[in-house]
């Protein structure tokens, strides 16, 4: 199989036309969409700028002292009011909202102002600013009720959001909104506690997952666009290989192979093989010539670069096989046809599907269903998860994928490979 | 040593080969003539299990070699028609790699190399990247390729095609010294009549699928001993005068050349005179004329009623 290996690597570094598809491409690609998409993926985050008016209506203070007084009415025992008493201190909204508001990320996005109510809406009116954030009367103390005496319906933040600048203002509310929900979960983290006889606040196993996407490092449309377009691009290896074993058929070169006595399958396995080693070694100069120009990754970074290289190795394995398929079909019918149609056409609509051009997140849940079963698909989730986490345990169900996939194309490949004398004529 | 059993091959229900059969002895150099389509190529596909026979049987050794394509294999050495070589790799490269599927290694591999690129004439461009060869160049790598790991018999299919006379040259006294010096048995297939004569012990013509006549080269013109051939140089084509020939009963075949008239007469005609006569009355000029004993070209003419380059 060496040789085969070694004979498919020279032919490919040789021909510049397809080095320059697979090497070149991406990565212009990559600056052209990574600079033109910045402002929506957070790499420009001045866009997203916004200023808002905080109406407070709220007393904290005399809203902590009404709980205060009530958990002191309360029959329980004294050890239970004095942990009470101090998460009324732990558990203060206002104290966590601004909190909140003041942490780097949201305060380089969010610049608050304090308003009078008339005041806020003539400025929102204007379009001076993009919201207006009321804290409503009584809003610490019905909070505090309902979470640590399970007494009234809570209370809610009123958000009222400007039409001039919807982006910014929906930003805003979905910052709110998760702010909203860790209350709530606190909020069931303390009863819960309660009934279980743990002081609120005290640490607590949790159970089952919650994602947090603030928790998340964010990345820059750049990096987006490296995986995205490397993911991409490495499935043109496959097509490449494919179509030089058409020209190795209308050459007479196979038969040249045939005729050497040596099992048509260690031909195949040498196609897959150096579709591995070729994509891999693609994968890692798209990503090197990355992080050396854009910064994309942390050159020095090992654990993150350990990470990348095993989605990488699955990701060309899978690479390798689906060249297999395309080998395979290309032999067996002796024309160029499907390696045409993967290149043109299937590579495109896994680029879309899988998130290459643009993030699927947002669109109808089948495509990101879909996207995450192709190859460069599940390789983009696992290299995104991987890069804001660094966690091995969020790669194993992409990689499964990957190695689903790489294990449904090699076994076609092999079954499809016309080995029988007179196939091929 | 090596013998085909009445094989054929149907392409789309077309048959394209029909009941073949030949022999070819150990060492022994035997030709394949026939026009374009008249099978010769899918034959020798058959024979060297690149293509299954849809009929009858190949035979090396007493044994066939449908059942076991490795029996042939291991002993074959094929020159394909096309130039079965990666353009983007040099020659060292192409015979590195073929010597290399062929089980060859190390220095018997270097060994082999350095031997086929010395028999063919290119051990000083061994490293130029095979694109860059003339014609007559790739035809020497094709034919090296296929000798690395010295075959005993040697399928050639028409490995002279559009190359120079020098290039043509070398290959024929390359192929004749691996015949008669290294005892390699060479099945040949060609348009041209002079390769085969010069390099072949035996000849079998086909057309249209079948072999419509086999043996030496001297067997195949005694068909037509009981003939001759007059050449007539003109100084024109004069269409006339090649008509009223073809309409005399003492001339068998009256056919244009590119200076004259080629002529097939029963032996001992004396058909001169009235053919001067002729010639004087549609005044054409006659240059030369040339009495010939038959070439394999005529025993194919008159077997085919077609020119072999036709």
């Amino acid at each position: 199989m060496g040789a085969f290996l070694k004979k498919d690597i020279i032919v490919l570094l040789r021909d510049r036309t397809e080095l320059l598809v697979l090497l070149v491409m991406p990565f212009i690609l990559t600056v052209i969409l990574g600079f033109a998409l910045s402002g929506l993926l957070g790499g420009n985050a001045a866009v997203l700028e916004m200023e808002v008016a905080i109406v407070d209506e709220d007393d904290r203070e005399a809203g902590a002292a009404q709980i205060e007084a009530a958990i002191a009415d309360r029959e329980i025992p004294e050890q239970a009011k004095r942990e009470l008493l101090a998460a009324v201190q732990a558990m203060m909204p206002s104290v966590l909202l601004d909190g909140l508001l003041e942490s780097g990320e949201v305060a380089a996005l969010v610049t608050t102002v304090e308003m009078e109510a008339e005041d806020a809406q003539q400025a929102l009116r204007d379009e001076q600013i993009a919201a207006v954030l009321t804290i409503p009367q009584h809003f610490t103390e019905e909070f505090l009720r309902k979470a640590l005496l399970d007494e009234g319906s809570g209370s809610e933040l009123q958000v009222t959001i400007s039409d001039f600048a919807s982006t910014q203002a929906d930003v805003f509310y979905t910052i709110l909104d998760e702010f909203a929900w860790t209350l709530n979960y606190e909020t069931a983290l303390a009863q819960a506690a309660a009934e279980s006889g743990l002081a609120p606040g005290a640490p607590m196993e949790r159970v089952g997952g919650t994602e947090s996407i603030t928790a998340a490092k964010p990345l820059s449309a750049l990096q987006y666009y490296s995986i995205g377009m490397a993911a991409m691009f490495s499935l043109f290896v496959a097509s490449t290989i494919a179509s030089k074993a058409y020209v190795e058929s209308y050459q007479h070169v196979f038969d040249r192979i045939l005729l050497s006595n040596r099992h048509p399958f260690l031909y195949l396995g040498g196609k897959a093989v150096s579709a591995a080693i070729i994509t891999f070694g693609q994968l890692f100069l798209l990503f090197g010539l990355g992080a050396l120009l854009f910064g994309t990754i942390d050159f020095l970074d090992i654990r993150m670069w350990i990470g990348i290289a095993l989605v990488s190795a699955m990701l060309s394995i899978c690479i390798g096989a689906i060249a297999t398929v395309l080998t395979s079909l290309t032999l067996r019918y002796n024309n160029e046809t499907i390696t045409t149609i993967f290149a043109g056409g299937l590579v495109s609509v896994f680029a879309f599907l899988g998130g290459s051009f643009i993030p699927v997140d947002g669109m109808p849940e089948i495509i990101p269903l879909l996207g995450g079963w192709t190859p460069n698909g599940a390789a983009l989730t696992a290299y995104l998860s991987w890069m804001q986490h660094l966690e091995f345990g969020l790669l194993v169900e992409p990689l499964v994928r990957i190695g689903i996939i790489a294990v449904l194309a090699a076994a076609a490949g092999f079954l499809l490979f016309p080995r029988k004398r007179g196939s091929l004529s | 040593m090596l013998e085909t059993e009445e094989i054929g091959k149907v392409f789309k229900g077309k048959a394209a080969v029909e009941g073949v059969n030949l022999y070819m002895e150990a060492g022994e150099a035997v030709g394949l003539l026939g026009p374009n389509g008249a099978g010769k190529s899918t034959t020798i596909s058959m024979i060297s299990t690149l293509l299954k026979p849809t009929s009858g049987d190949v035979r090396l050794n007493g044994k066939s070699v449908t059942k076991d394509p490795g029996s042939i294999r291991r002993v074959l050495g094929m020159v394909p028609q096309e130039i079965a070589l990666y353009e983007e790799l040099s020659a060292y490269e192409n015979l590195k790699f073929f010597g290399r599927i062929y089980g060859l290694s190390g220095r018997a591999l270097e060994q082999s190399i350095g031997q086929v690129l010395e028999m063919v004439g290119l051990t000083d461009r061994q490293k130029e990247v095979v694109k860059t060869y003339s014609g007559g160049m790739k035809r020497r790598v094709n034919i090296a390729a296929a000798m690395l790991h010295e075959p005993e018999i040697l399928i050639m299919d028409e490995p002279t095609v559009g190359i120079d006379p020098q290039s043509r040259s070398h290959i024929l006294e390359m192929v004749r010294k691996l015949n008669k010096e290294k005892g390699v048995a060479v099945l040949y297939t060609s348009h041209y009549m002079e390769e085969v004569e010069r390099l072949c012990d035996r000849v079998y013509i086909m057309d249209h699928g079948k072999v419509i006549a086999a043996g030496t080269a001297e067997e195949l013109k005694s068909i037509l001993s009981s003939e001759e051939t007059i050449l007539i140089e003109l100084d024109r084509a004069y269409p006339d005068f090649t008509k009223e020939l073809q309409a005399m009963e003492a001339i068998k075949q009256a056919t244009e050349t590119e200076n004259g008239i080629k002529l097939i007469v029963p032996k001992g005609s004396r058909v001169l005179g009235s053919i001067f006569q002729i010639s004087e009355r549609h005044q054409a000029q006659v240059l030369n004329v040339a009495v010939q004993t038959p070439s394999l070209e005529d025993v194919f003419l008159h077997l085919t009623g077609r020119k072999l380059r036709d």
